[in-house]
């Protein structure tokens, strides 16, 4: 997920990146008045271990797709929501500078997508469901969720970014198959965080970022919290639903870029549609697509629940509310 | 050491290593934003950024085949997503489309080489220096400095790892279960935090602030 340099439209490069920074600030100063000197040894601690996770690559089974963690949401559970920004972009700027992982001038669509999605908006989402379930469960379930949302909403701003200006026709397309892929992706996000955070939750609860015991934290309200999460949750179903809004015949570019998509990067074989003449059975790939789609979604949101579930009821019967076992 | 190819040349005494790093870090952004800037169907100024960047990595001393290899691994990752995006540019009309595909990445090519060339030639200690100088907040840059102690140590402990592990147990694939991943994940995660809270302590009793001073 990485996008190099000469992808994205100037324009987009341009708004990322000043939105990039923006973000970037603001969590700096967050973090600077939040936690003081212990936070960027802490900070480069859970850089480098972003990285070193990073390596090492995992495989979901039969789908054939190969990922990694991205880390968003754990480490914004761990170090909070802007720490968390913080440590992706570390991570984003020495993959960029020292191995060329991801173009210069796409650093702030890659802080955007990674970061700013998977560590603040993962938080948004994980904070009033850890509270609404409270205690360990509440955690694992929060973050598990979040996890997959986070990847899924970074696939849909992707996407976005992908085909803002030259190819609008083409946006919900490359939206849908984007999905596809990263509902995958995002299980194993969900997986591997949620098994780590359980690791860590059985051997040093103490770790984990507690929001109510930071006396100098950014006041959130919690109904704008609770606001923010429905948003983003209600962002990430209305990309798997966003299919099915779709208008457009379907041109050859499409089946360009589905071959162009899917060979390369999840190896699912949908060569079919090559072989017919679009103009003769319009919206025959579009149709399944939309339902694989929206099967994606609704298969991913079962999955990730019963992990998340599964995780939470290993470890523990659910706390009562605020209690002090949450942490 | 699997991660250290990026600092064999760096403290060369050759013409760029000497070059102050901000010259560098600006004149590097300069160039890639320049490359990705030129226009589909440019070639004189294709062709002259890639003579310019040729020049410099001769200049630098750099073994061209250490960055060629970089290079190959660079073109099998994103090579995809170039073909992906290719189709859709409004000048694929025009040039055809494997002519821009290709054009789309050479363009990325040497904005990846030329990233890959500002790390050859400058230690990286001295780059996040020059950052810090160039106004990059503080807490941004002490936050990758300490990354970038801790990312050979991580790396390295990693590997112990999962070598002792792969001693240990019989795996036919070479691949990592998911049981094994996330325990080894899990362990790796404890092991960099406590290393972190001993760092930490240490240096408190060290007179540590939060600012990182250097020499120069």
């Amino acid at each position: 997920m990485h996008i190099p340099n000469a992808v994205l439209d100037p324009q987009v490069t341009i708004a990322t990146g000043v939105l990039g920074i923006a973000g970037l600030a603001y969590s700096l100063r967050a973090v600077d008045k939040q936690l003081g000197e212990r936070t960027t040894v802490l900070m480069g601690t859970m850089s480098a271990f972003v990285f070193a996770a990073q390596m090492v690559n995992f495989t979901l089974g039969p789908l054939g797709v190969s990922g990694h963690l991205l880390g968003g949401v754990l480490s914004a559970v761990m170090l909070g929501p802007w720490a968390g920004a913080v440590v992706i972009a570390a991570v984003l700027i020495v993959q960029c500078l020292l191995f060329g992982d991801g173009g210069l001038t796409a650093l702030g669509a890659n802080f955007f997508n990674m970061g700013l999605i998977g560590s603040v908006v993962g938080y948004a989402i994980y904070a009033p469901i850890r509270r609404a379930v409270g205690g360990r469960a509440g955690v694992l379930i929060g973050a598990t969720l979040a996890a997959w949302l986070s990847v899924i909403l970074a696939a849909g701003a992707f996407s976005l970014e992908l085909s803002a200006f030259n190819h609008r026709a083409d946006f919900l397309r490359v939206l849908s198959l984007m999905t596809l892929v990263h509902a995958a992706i995002g299980v194993g996000e969900a997986l591997i965080t949620g098994l780590v955070l359980r690791f860590i939750l059985l051997t040093r609860p103490d770790l984990i970022y507690e929001p109510d015991a930071d006396p100098t934290r950014i006041p959130l309200a919690n109904s704008f919290q609770a606001a923010a999460a429905g948003l983003a949750i209600a962002l990430a179903i209305g990309i798997f639903l966003a299919p099915f809004a779709s208008e457009y015949p379907d041109g050859l570019d499409f089946v360009g870029k589905t071959l162009g998509f899917i060979t390369n990067d999840a190896a699912v074989p949908v060569s079919l549609p090559v072989l017919i003449p679009d103009y003769q059975f319009p919206g025959l790939a579009s149709l399944s697509l939309k339902w694989a789609t929206a099967a994606a979604g609704l298969v991913g949101t079962l999955v990730v629940f019963a992990v998340g579930l599964s995780l939470a009821r290993i470890i523990s019967r659910p706390a009562p509310k605020g209690s002090p076992d949450a942490a | 050491m699997r991660l250290d190819f990026f600092e064999r040349h760096s403290n060369d005494d050759a013409p760029l290593q000497r070059l102050d790093a901000r010259i560098k870090l600006l004149a590097t952004i300069a160039y890639v934003i320049l490359v990705v800037a030129t226009p589909i169907g440019a070639w004189n100024i294709l062709a002259a950024e890639a003579l310019l960047l040729a020049f410099l990595i001769g200049l630098s001393g750099v073994p061209p085949r250490d960055l060629a290899l970089r290079w190959v691994g660079f073109l099998l990752l994103f090579g995809f997503l170039t073909l992906a995006v290719a189709p859709s540019r409004p000048e694929s009309v025009h040039f055809g489309l494997p002519l821009v595909a290709l054009i789309i990445l050479a363009k990325d090519s040497l904005a990846f080489l030329g990233t890959l060339l500002l790390v050859q030639v400058t230690p990286f200690r001295s780059l996040l220096i020059g950052m810090r100088k160039l106004g990059v907040p503080a807490t941004l840059v002490a936050t990758l400095h300490f990354m970038y102690r801790y990312l050979f140590v991580l790396t390295e402990e990693l590997d112990r790892m999962i070598t002792s592990r792969r001693a240990r147990t019989f795996h036919p694939s070479g691949r990592l279960d998911w049981g094994l991943l996330t325990g080894l994940l899990g362990i790796l995660f404890l092991r960099a935090f406590e290393r972190a809270e001993r760092v930490h302590a240490a240096m408190l009793s060290r007179g540590w602030d939060g600012t990182i001073r250097t020499l120069d």
